[in-house]
């Protein structure tokens, strides 16, 4: 060993003097690139510039259009050249160049002089040369020779006609689709290679057919596949057949799977590989199936080249997540690459580990996993991380060895992703595991005190306010807390403040003691510090201006959720005077406006609501509370709980648009029409909306505002307000018809008439339904609020919803008619799912807050049934959501 | 796909680099990150000896030949194991081109003749050839022996 490595010492002392690209620059090699021009041609002088324009080409170099296309006209007149080794440079320069030059079709008739040579290798080469230069109208011309090349003798020439229609179906789908006759000939080529290219160039002409796809299949795989690179293209279509296909319905048995068990004992390891992969990723795949499979992986887990490894560990890790009993007999060798060289594949081992393990072997796999955590990065301990997490909530009794390894690694240097995953995963185990919660307090205690992230320490202050009064030992954590006011920075110092006042809330027999450190906390360098304690010492009692607040409020206060969206509460604070009448935060509209939504729909439509688009952060509905109240007919209402979106109620490309938004009052309904006049030549006075309530029998109208001129295309409203219950969602249907006097414009002046014509045009119905007295508030935690709500007021049912285009349908649709906020993501559904649970939360009329957690299946014809649980405050509110979906 | 095959020396400087399918934009990124990756794994490291790592959806598969190292990164069909016969592919023209694991000079040197073979093994990032005396015979445009 040790020779080699002295010769290579020597052999750099050379590079420094000798490399043959020493000061190699751009300019010189375009003058040195004349030589191409020499009436007698040096090839191997030819040669060696080539070499150096694809040095400077392979650095990252880049030549102008200019530079470019002379080089290449230069190139060109070396095809007079005899010499091989030259000829065979000048076909690769000319395609590393044709992207930059202009006019490389010049060099088209040279190419088809080889194309049609006797020499073989010139025909192969220049081949695929002219297909990458080629466009479609060369292409036609060539068509018929690379036909004959597909089906030529020679194996290269007919590799290279292949490969070149596999790139040109990307350009030319047509033309090269009209080569399937020879390529399937080619399929049936004994030369390897050629088969190889064939099968994937028909494969893709066909791909859309599936019937074809399924005969190429079948005749393949009875038949002989020469290399393992075909195999696997083989095994990857069969695959895709399968899952089209599905099981046979008589047999029970899956077609071709004796196909992709038989690949499992092929000589190549590649072969091996895709079928084993084939068969895990089989949906709804039985371990009768899996055991072969799993079993040729768990001999590659030992295999001495790290790929296999890799790659064996790779697949067992995405099955684990569907069958982890399927992968517990290779957990002893899994073991062994925790120590694996390579970090990747000893994490994956981990990971899997981790979801194969059983109760009895986690003490042993921490152990392990301890010594392995220090000399990864911090991307694989995130990943570790999290796999402890889940493992911890499936074996909930050994919270003690996982909390402990935990706190632990929450000890050791990290960034700030790393700690945030520890963190978050100490939190779960304490909201899940009731027997974990001060072990885990105590964790994060001694972890903020050298915490260097505010953002954690925040969190974690705040959520020892919400569990640490609830402790044995409330008083431990004090000083852990109150270190946090001496110590650290102004935001970190305010959080400590609010949660020394929870604890002053919660638990009695300390309140004189909070006093105290709240107190001292009042000669606070910081105006929030000093504001929170003034106001928390008042609040609690402990101030000179107490306020006189039951301790019901003060809970409510210092641990209930502001339960209005922070964006409404910043403009509502932002639009309010001040004035002799406080602020009062039940103004603050609740209704959550996603911003994304609201830009989406904006672009491309006129301004559909007021005369311009509300600007900034102002939210929609802001908006409308603030133009209504300015109307003196609507003022009286109070306050505005919900507006819908815009209902269309013309067609589009109409001669008058107009749609609708509903503004829902606890005793009324405002109606308002967005008008858009899109004639020229006329202009619209006195615009009204003449609504007929029959079919709406708690509704009667009390007022409407009339639209005094709409000209062409400047939007503008009319409104119609009705009085119903108070506090009852009552709904209906109502039909509209506009009605305006209209006058011709002259279209040279601008002017209107004088006189105009009464005129009326109909308009759609338009519904008030339960959904428009449900506000759209989510919640944090589902679960949590789901407990907390108890099932006083619960109502569980089952629906049929009939046939479905999909599940993800239903769900949406679902989702849509209840008009409530779906949480943690569950209104997405993954593909191919057979059942899934959405978790629905919403505040309704009278301010009673409502969760549902609905449960879909489907079955085969697509029947989707639902199951609907609803949990709120209020009995009559429960059974107003199943009437919702009853009646939709 | 074949997103990239990329030479650099021990010192992390470019020697051949091939992109296929990678927006100009994004190069210099995948340049970084597969130098570092090279620097904090390669030294020490056998020749030959593979090495694999996976970044998102994509697969790398690099190694260490005498003084150079390769890598190959491959997307969707070209993964970890397709990457190994690509880098296997390589390391044997390479190999071949230059009679013994080379040094960077006695790469250089070559340079032209492994251009050529990459040509032949690479083509817009798919895998094309795959035997290396095959391919030693297709750069001097002598048509292989099998048939």
């Amino acid at each position: 060993m040790a020779q080699p490595l002295v010769k290579k010492d020597d052999d750099r002392d050379e590079e420094a003097e000798y490399s043959p690209f020493t000061g190699i620059e751009k300019g010189a090699v375009l003058q040195e690139a004349r030589v191409f021009n020499d009436p007698q041609l040096d090839p191997r002088r030819c040669s060696q510039v080539i070499t150096k324009l694809l040095y400077l080409l392979n650095q990252g170099e880049t030549f102008t259009k200019i530079e470019a296309t002379e080089v290449f006209f230069a190139v060109t007149k070396l095809f007079q050249s005899r010499d091989i080794g030259l000829r065979r440079m000048v076909y690769l320069i000319i395609k590393e160049l044709s992207p930059s030059a202009d006019e490389v079709i010049i060099v088209t008739s040279s190419l088809m002089k080889d194309m049609n040579s006797k020499t073989d290798m010139y025909r192969a080469n220049a081949i695929r040369v002219l297909c990458r230069i080629t466009d479609g109208t060369l292409l036609t011309q060539i068509e018929r020779y690379l036909k004959q090349a597909i089906v030529d003798k020679n194996p290269v020439v007919a590799s290279a006609a292949l490969v070149s229609g596999i790139h040109l179906l990307q350009t030319n789908p047509e033309i090269v689709k009209r080569w399937s006759n020879e390529v399937q000939e080619a399929v049936q080529s004994r030369a390897a290679l050629v088969q190889f290219h064939a099968l994937a160039l028909l494969h893709q002409i066909r791909q859309n057919d599936r019937l074809a796809v399924s005969k190429l299949v079948t005749s393949l795989t009875r038949g002989t596949v020469r290399s393992p690179l075909a195999q696997c293209l083989l095994i990857r279509y069969t695959s895709q057949v399968i899952r089209e296909s599905g099981l046979n319905t008589q047999t029970g048995d899956r077609p071709f799977y004796d196909y992709l068990e038989g690949c499992l004992r092929h000589k190549a390891e590649m072969v091996i590989f895709e079928a084993a992969r084939a068969i895990t990723e089989l949906s709804g795949v039985t371990s009768r199936e899996l055991t072969p499979a799993i079993t040729v992986l768990q001999l590659f887990l030992s295999s001495s080249k790290p790929v296999l490894r890799f790659a064996a560990i790779r697949t067992l890790n995405k099955v684990a997540m569907t069958h982890p009993m399927a992968v517990t007999n290779c957990n002893i060798d899994m073991e062994s690459l925790i120590s694996d060289q390579n970090r990747s594949i000893a994490t994956l081992a981990i990971t899997t580990l981790l979801k194969t393990g059983n109760e009895s072997s986690v003490d042993r796999l921490m152990k392990q996993i301890t010594n392995f955590m220090s000399d990864i990065a911090d991307e694989f301990k995130i990943v570790v991380v999290e796999a402890i997490r889940s493992l911890c909530l499936k074996f909930p009794l050994k919270y003690r060895t996982l909390m402990n390894f935990l706190s632990n690694i929450l000890r050791e240097e990290g960034g700030f992703e790393y700690k945030k995953a520890i963190v978050d995963s100490i939190v779960i185990l304490i909201r899940d595991i009731p027997d974990a919660k001060e072990s885990g307090l105590f964790h994060l205690c001694e972890f903020i005190e050298d915490c260097e992230f505010t953002y954690l320490s925040t969190q974690i202050l705040h959520f020892l306010g919400n569990e640490g009064p609830k402790t044995s030992d409330p008083s431990k954590y004090i000083r852990y807390i109150y270190n946090r006011v001496i110590l650290e920075n102004a935001t970190v110092r305010a959080s400590a403040v609010s949660t020394l006042a929870k604890f002053g809330a919660m638990v009695d027999f300390l309140k004189p003691r909070i006093f105290v450190l709240l107190r001292r906390c009042l000669f606070d360098s910081d105006d929030e510090v000093r504001d929170r304690a003034t106001l928390y010492l008042n609040m609690l009692g402990g101030g000179d201006d107490s306020v006189d607040g039951t301790d019901k409020d003060v809970k409510d206060f210092l641990f209930g959720s502001l339960d209005v969206p922070l964006v409404n509460l910043e403009t509502s604070l932002k639009n309010y005077e001040p004035s002799e009448e406080p602020f009062d935060i039940d103004s603050v509209p609740r209704e959550f406006k996603s911003q994304a939504l609201a830009e989406k729909k904006a672009p491309g439509k006129k301004p559909t609501g007021l005369g311009a688009p509300p600007s900034g952060p102002t939210s929609t509905i802001d908006a409308y509370e603030k133009m209504l109240s300015s109307i003196p007919e609507f003022s009286s209402f109070g306050n505005l709980i919900k507006s819908s979106e815009p209902v269309e109620l013309t067609e589009a490309e109409t001669e008058y648009a107009v749609n609708v938004v509903k503004h829902i009052y606890d005793g009324h309904v405002v109606f308002q029409y967005n008008c858009t006049n899109t004639i020229p030549e006329q202009l619209l006075e006195n615009v009204t909306v003449i609504v007929d309530a029959s079919e709406a029998e708690e509704f009667s109208e009390v007022s409407s505002k009339l639209l005094r001129s709409l000209p062409y295309d400047s939007p503008k409203q009319t409104f119609v307000a009705f009085e119903k219950p108070a506090g009852v969602p009552a709904v209906g249907k109502f039909s509209n018809m506009l009605k305006f006097i209209v006058k011709e414009v002259d279209p040279s002046t601008g002017e209107a008439e004088e006189d105009g014509v009464e005129d009326e045009y109909q308009l759609e119905d338009l519904e008030v339904v339960a959904a428009d007295y449900m506000l759209k508030v989510g919640v944090s935690n589902f679960r949590n609020a789901w407990e907390s709500m108890g099932p006083d007021c619960e109502r569980v049912d089952e629906y049929g919803l009939g046939a479905r285009e999909s599940l993800a349908e239903a769900v949406s649709a679902v989702v849509n008619i209840l008009g409530m906020q779906p949480c943690e993501g569950t209104e997405v559904v993954p593909s191919n799912s057979r059942s899934h649970t959405c978790l629905l939360s919403g505040v309704f009329m009278g301010n009673v807050k409502v969760l549902v957690r609905l449960s879909f299946g489907i079955d085969g014809p697509k029947q989707v049934a639902m199951k609907l649980a609803v949990r709120s405050e209020d009995q009559t509110v429960s059974d107003i959501i199943h009437e919702i979906i009853a009646s939709g | 796909m074949l997103l990239a095959v990329l030479f650099s020396n021990s010192e992390g400087n470019i020697l051949i680099e091939r992109f296929h399918g990678v927006p100009a934009e994004e190069r210099l990124h995948w340049r970084t990150f597969l130098v570092k990756l090279g620097a904090d794994n390669l030294k020490g490291a056998k020749s030959e000896e593979l090495f694999v790592a996976s970044h998102k959806s994509v697969y790398i598969v690099y190694t260490m030949l005498g003084d150079v190292c390769i890598y190959v990164v491959g997307k969707d069909e070209y993964d970890e194991l397709a990457l190994a016969e690509v880098i296997f592919v390589i390391t044997s023209s390479v190999k071949d081109v230059c009679g013994k694991p080379p040094t960077e000079r006695l790469f250089l040197d070559k340079y032209g003749k492994i251009c050529l073979c990459l040509d032949e093994i690479v083509w817009k990032g798919m895998l094309e050839n795959t035997d290396k005396d095959r391919i030693r015979r297709l750069i001097r445009l002598k048509p292989p022996t099998d048939i």
